[in-house]
């Protein structure tokens, strides 16, 4: 385990470093020395072209795979390698291109499920169900203000699997919500979804942010939006890093409009 | 009139006993969606071990070979069956939950009931071989001079009543915390890992526990019938254990129940009475297979969730605070309107 020698700079704190990371599928390599740091409290964008390495990015990240060499440290710490739900447990939740909800269980379910430390120890559940019942009592409460909050507190009995795809993408965040994430990385939570719907989302995350002081690393592919809503945004290519800024600041990078956002930025953007 | 006592007491023990391998299967299927397809040598390796911790040494030259022959109290021989189906069942879990999806578990807890059953088979040092264990004492034989029906109606009741206690504890397990996470694990068992919990402990916990429910009715059949051998747990029996929770409802302890009754005392007593045809003496028994199998056929096409599916969980609202206010005025205020148009 490596800590970083305190923070790189009084003012800034970084929540999330990745440093050199690679990682091959066989002969491809997915991701090739990505280096780039996330601050604490910001949202921050994460843009390439398709098969740029996003994707295998928030995998490695999130422990689900594991690098070849690098390092990624959350809060400092290294987290590069550890399981999937050791990652979970240290606050960063991430959530997937393609919505994963749990189709079997209800809206409600789906969120009061998602909080952490619910009681849910077999010790618990043999000798003091009192515990899970009166933490029920407090996750009810909050999944209730959240799914309000959400727009979603009409379907709350409905099972998760009969939602539409907008619907989905607003239980995915809300029930992000529910685990007290610090870091929230979401890949392409607007994809394939309705332009009005993609305002609300971005308006959810950017209260999330303010209000909680969230930080976001936003996977996405409508500049619109992450224009609108990221404070900095990190372009990727070919697996690497390959420039860092705001969206203007990235509009008059060459290299950046010629790897992605190519002659016409309107093209990409629409819907 | 005894003997119509002596049949029905016969078929509830048996109809309590698969009851208790459904309810086990339940907990890893149905809660956790763990493929466990070798849930009957979870009945054997209970019903082996108690056996041999309560039978006395193997005489010499008496013909049966088993290890161990402790000459336990019936409880304690019980306890040590259950543990053993446990421990069967933790051994299984580290090779198969570890990093496996659930098709390979399927299979890897497929080739280990190969494994077992012709290990077993063929060891006969360790459990008498093929031709099995018999003459095993029988629980509280010896607490009293019993009539035949006196003890099967003891049986009956000892049976129904440690069926009811563990139908009670899986619905415990189903609505507690634990029983979420473990039907979550079930729905996507990535999100629940992103989500920070260590789903390989949840699959084991499962798995554990489901393996003790089958072994407590491994105990019970090896104590009831007083003997056990491998004729008796063919692969075959592992499915009229899927199929009484397929067709019952998966999720659904009720389904599990109807299920198991439908499956394994129906069709099993059904089938009983057809006419021996003595050139066939397997007829009867495959003819019960293809029942069974029809029936898990129909069933999924005609009610792929079971007779009674899994039941819709919702949750008492009853405000803490002042919650319910807060969110009339979160609806009054139009914030009601269903995420997309
Ligand atoms: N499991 C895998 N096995 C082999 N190759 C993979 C695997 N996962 C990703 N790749 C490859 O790695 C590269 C990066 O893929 P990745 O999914 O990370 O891209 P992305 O930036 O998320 O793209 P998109 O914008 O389309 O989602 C692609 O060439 C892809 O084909
Ligand atoms: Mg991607």
């Amino acid at each position: 385990m490596t800590m970083i020698s305190k923070d790189p700079s009084p003012v800034v704190k970084v929540a999330l470093e990745v440093d050199s990371l690679k990682k091959s599928f066989g002969g491809v390599a997915a991701v090739d020395g990505a280096s780039f740091s996330v601050e604490k409290g910001t949202i921050t964008g994460l843009i390439g072209p398709n098969g740029a390495g996003k994707s295998t990015m928030v995998n490695l990240i999130s422990g689900a795979l594991s690098p070849d060499s690098g390092h990624i440290r959350l809060d400092g710490q290294e987290i590069g390698g550890l399981e999937p739900h050791e990652i979970g447990a240290r606050g960063l939740i991430r959530t997937f291109q393609i919505s994963r909800e749990y189709p079997d269980m209800t809206v409600m379910e789906n969120l009061i499920v998602s909080a952490s430390n619910q009681g849910e120890k077999l010790f618990n559940v043999c000798f003091r169900p009192s515990v899970g019942k009166k933490r029920d009592r407090e996750l009810v409460e909050r999944a209730l203000h959240t799914l309000v909050t959400f727009g979603l507190y009409p379907l709350r009995n409905e099972y998760a699997r009969n939602l539409s795809g907008g619907q989905k993408r607003l239980l995915e965040l809300s029930r992000a919500v529910m685990a007290d994430p610090k870091v929230l990385l979401l890949d392409e939570p607007m994809a394939g979804v309705n332009p009005a719907l993609i305002e609300k989302l971005g308006e959810h995350i950017v209260e999330l942010n303010k209000d909680l002081g969230t930080t976001f690393v936003l996977v996405e592919h409508n500049l619109e939006i992450v224009e609108k809503i990221c404070s900095k945004v990190i372009v990727v290519a070919l697996g690497t890093t390959l420039a860092v800024g705001t969206m203007a600041e990235l509009r008059k990078n060459k290299a950046v409009v010629e790897a992605y956002l190519g002659g016409d930025v309107r093209e990409r953007v629409g819907s | 009139m005894d003997i119509i006592l002596g049949y029905v007491t016969t078929i509830l023990v048996f109809f309590f006993t698969y009851n208790i391998f459904t309810l086990g299967l339940n907990i890893q299927f149905g809660y956790t969606g763990i493929l466990n397809f070798t849930v009957i040598t979870f009945m054997a390796i209970g019903g082996y071990v108690a056996g041999v911790l309560a039978m006395p040494k193997a005489a010499a030259g008496s013909g049966i070979y088993y290890i161990l022959g402790l000459n336990l109290p019936w409880p304690i021989a019980a306890l040590g069956g259950v543990l053993a189906a446990g421990l069967l069942g933790y051994l299984i879990g580290q090779i198969a939950l570890k990093r496996l999806r659930s098709d390979y578990l399927a299979i890897v807890t497929l080739a280990t009931g190969t494994l077992l059953y012709g290990l077993i088979g063929n060891g006969t040092s360790i459990f008498d071989g093929w031709q099995g264990l018999f003459n095993v004492p029988q629980p509280f034989a010896g607490f009293r001079t019993w009539t035949p029906l006196g003890y099967s109606i003891f049986f009956t009741i000892m049976t129904g009543v440690l069926f009811v206690l563990l139908w009670l504890f899986a619905n415990r397990i189903y609505k507690s915390p634990l029983g979420r996470v473990m039907r979550a694990v079930r729905d996507d068992q990535d999100v629940v890992e992103a989500f920070g919990k260590n789903t390989f402990k949840v699959r084991m916990t499962a798995m554990v526990i489901g393996s003790m429910y089958v072994g407590i009715g491994g105990v019970l059949t090896i104590a009831y019938i007083t003997a056990l051998s491998p004729a008796g747990w063919t692969t075959g029996e592992t499915f009229v254990v899927w199929a009484a929770l397929l067709v019952g409802g998966r999720g659904n302890n009720f389904g599990a129940i109807v299920g198991s009754f439908l499956v394994a005392v129906v069709f099993n007593e059904a089938t009983r009475y057809l006419p021996q045809i003595p050139a066939h003496p397997n007829l009867i028994p495959d003819i019960r297979y293809v029942l069974i199998g029809l029936a898990v056929i129909l069933s999924v096409y005609f009610r792929p969730q079971g007779m009674f599916p899994e039941k819709k969980n919702t949750f008492l609202e009853v405000p803490l605070g002042d919650s319910s206010k807060a969110i009339e005025e979160h609806l009054a205020g139009g914030l009601s309107k269903v995420g997309e148009q």
